[in-house]
């Protein structure tokens, strides 16, 4: 007796591009049998097992085949090559009320989509109770869903889907449902199914929420298995590549300023950079946690008495976040003449993930005239690599204690 | 295939209650509309028929004396009509279920033979006006009886077919348009709007494409029981039943193995 509820031996899943597909008899025969040189490995050699009663993550970029595999799985595709063997009744949440009519109440529709899962009558009708308190919708319940609001019919889609008995379920990205409220039942109910045993594949791009809730990942990438693990593991290896990729290809954050532009003052902002404080190469965005700094180029025409260099951060969505200035950590530069480097580090960055404006300003020693300002100096990204979306723009330094 | 079909009878059921609970919903006349259509031909093709072109139906088996070509068109008309009705819904069912079967695995022919199922109420309907047409003629006899395995034949053959095609026009979309066209001759390559018997004397050659029709195999023998009150040869009968059982047999099988990719083809 094995311990997996699903075993993936060397799955592949071709598909032939639809503009070769014959889709009319005329078609077909005046350009004959479709050739197969227009074909897709949307998954390649693909294996890995899913323990009995585990949550199971998938993950991977757009295309990387992972829906691909999740319809593998519940039997919508067959694969061309391999097999795929799972143990237990599969109940697939691929997209919630796909099997609703419009022009039936509520109750059939509960009906007639348990049937299609795979329920016997006497199974439907023991748990249609159950799925109408769950799904909140009592009072409409015997009205055509096509009078449903979008939040309704999804709601009443995963009710009926969790309340199927599977022993298996597959989840594609259809968690993000309903309010607050229903979204919090949702995951109750589904790590409820865990303490019972069942097992859970989900598919999402919300990596924050598979951290919480995966006991193991596969990681996808164009078809194939990237890697296989412990949750954190493998999120962090897939984030690492994909926030590295991301430098690869978006330039990185400096700003020079344009000489051009009119400056009467005798110290001038010649530009600004994101940079790595060790290899003081530039950054292409900061992560959260690790340490970044910020390098400001002034140059002076005439020697100048402790300057107050300001940095704001903006974030995307408009308010201040925070303002640093050296002024305030208690750091005089002294008199300055000339071409200057400003490198103001930020240990283990604060930022939570977002985008983020720099405005940087420059005053004089009694802080009361400016000497330059700079306004939206540049933009720039902040990922993590531990995949959380927070809460809030800045991580407090905090310890906790209990007695 | 017969405990595949009976363990997925609840499915089957549900695709008929859907059918049932959705066809006419939002209509005044219900169910009266599916009458119309045929009573309306009806209506059209006897006068046309008798006023026009002045066919003289073959006499009616309670008196010979008698006929009428109404009663003869309508039998005709119901024999055929439980053939396209079948044909055409189950064509349509693949694709109304597209969105369905892309994102749940379920057998593919359970919407097909959930409608068909429905497509029966039709079929009785039908037969209830033209036991009512006959009684007024004062046209009945023992030979009735008869009618349910020649119809039930039909529903098999027609049944096998509607899977094949049903299939076919999942991938190929002009397969419905086809169809049609095909059963609007078939029509006419019936004897439904004439008896056999006028084509005998003037086309010979007609009447081998005519008999050749297997839809002409089912249609005569209900003349026979239900307008002429005479029992067919003994084996028309059994032999009707065993093609009927045949072409399902085959068409559920060429189905169940076509339908395997229907995720993606629709």
């Amino acid at each position: 007796m094995t311990n997996n509820a699903i075993e993936i031996h060397n799955v592949s899943k071709k598909f032939n591009r639809a503009s070769d597909r014959r889709t009319s008899l005329k078609e077909r025969v005046v350009r004959g049998r479709a050739k197969n040189t227009n074909e897709f490995w949307a998954v390649k050699d693909v294996s890995f097992n899913v323990p009995k009663g585990s949550v199971y993550g998938l993950v991977g970029h757009n295309g990387s085949g992972k829906s691909t595999m999740l319809k593998l799985i519940s039997k919508i595709y067959r694969p061309t090559e391999g097999t795929i063997i799972s143990h237990g009744r599969l109940a697939a949440l691929i997209e919630l009320g796909a099997g609703f009519h419009p022009e039936m109440t509520g109750r059939e529709n509960i009906a007639l989509n348990g049937s299609i899962l795979g329920l016997t009558k006497k199974e439907i009708s023991a748990a249609t109770d159950e799925i109408i308190e769950f799904s909140g919708i009592r009072d409409f319940i015997n009205d055509p869903v096509k009078h449903y609001s979008s939040g309704m019919y999804v709601r009443l889609g995963f009710s009926v889907a969790v309340h199927m008995d599977p022993e298996i379920l597959l989840v594609d990205e259809v968690l993000a449902v309903g309010d607050e409220e229903f979204q919090r039942k949702c995951f109750d109910h589904l790590s409820k199914l865990r303490k019972a045993g069942k097992t859970i594949v989900v598919v999402s791009h919300g990596l924050g929420s598979l951290e919480g809730l995966c006991d193991e990942v596969t990681w996808l990438d164009h078809g194939h298995v990237e890697q296989t693990g412990p949750t954190t593991q493998v999120i962090a290896a897939y984030l690492q590549k994909v926030n590295s990729e991301e430098s690869a290809r978006s330039r990185q954050i400096s700003a020079t300023r344009d000489p051009e532009e009119v400056h009467e003052g005798e110290l001038r902002i010649k530009g600004a950079s994101i940079i790595d404080p060790v290899t003081k190469e530039p950054l292409s965005h900061a992560e959260t946690g690790t340490t970044m700094a910020i390098q400001v180029d002034l140059t002076t025409t005439a020697p100048i008495l402790g300057p107050n260099v300001r940095v704001a951060f903006q974030h995307d969505s408009g308010p201040l976040v925070a303002m640093i200035s050296n002024h305030r950590q208690g750091t005089d530069f002294g008199t300055i003449n000339g071409d200057h480097s400003v490198l103001a580090t930020l240990e283990g960055t604060p930022l939570l993930p977002g985008r983020y404006r720099i405005h940087i300003d420059v005053f004089d020693h009694t802080g009361t005239q400016t000497l330059d300002n700079w306004n939206e100096v540049l933009e720039f990204p902040v990922r993590s690599v531990r995949g959380e979306i927070g809460q809030g723009f800045v991580e407090l330094p905090t310890t906790f204690t209990i007695t | 295939m017969l405990t595949t079909l009976y363990q997925q009878r609840a499915l089957i059921r549900a695709f008929a209650v859907r059918e049932i609970a959705t066809r006419y919903r939002q209509s005044a006349l219900g169910w009266g509309w599916s009458l119309v259509q045929p009573l309306a031909n009806l209506l059209v093709y006897t006068a046309v028929f008798t006023l026009v072109f002045r066919i003289v139906p073959p006499p009616l088996g309670s008196d010979p004396d008698k006929s009428s070509f109404a009663a003869f068109l309508f039998t005709g008309m119901v024999t055929f009509n439980l053939f396209s009705g079948l044909v055409i819904g189950s064509m349509a069912q693949l694709r109304s279920n597209g969105e369905l079967l892309r994102k749940v695995h379920f057998p593919a022919w359970a919407p097909v033979l959930g409608a068909s199922l429905v497509q029966f109420i039709q079929v009785i309907l039908e037969l209830i006006v033209l036991i009512a047409l006959f009684l007024v003629l004062l046209n009945f006899g023992w030979t009735w009886i008869l009618a349910i395995p020649i119809l039930i034949a039909m529903a098999l053959f027609a049944q096998g077919v509607g899977l094949m095609l049903s299939i076919m026009n999942a991938k190929f979309g002009d397969v419905q348009y086809m169809v049609t066209v095909a059963l609007g001759a078939l029509y006419f390559l019936t004897p439904i709007l004439y008896p056999i018997s006028v084509i005998e004397e003037s086309a010979s050659w007609l009447k081998n494409i005519v008999m050749a029709n297997p839809l002409s195999w089912f249609v005569l023998p209900m003349h026979d029981v239900m307008y002429s009150l005479k029992a067919p040869e003994w084996w028309v009968i059994p032999a009707l039943l065993v093609f009927g059982g045949a072409v399902f047999a085959i068409g559920f099988k060429v189905f169940e193995r076509t339908s395997e990719d229907i995720g993606e083809i629709l």
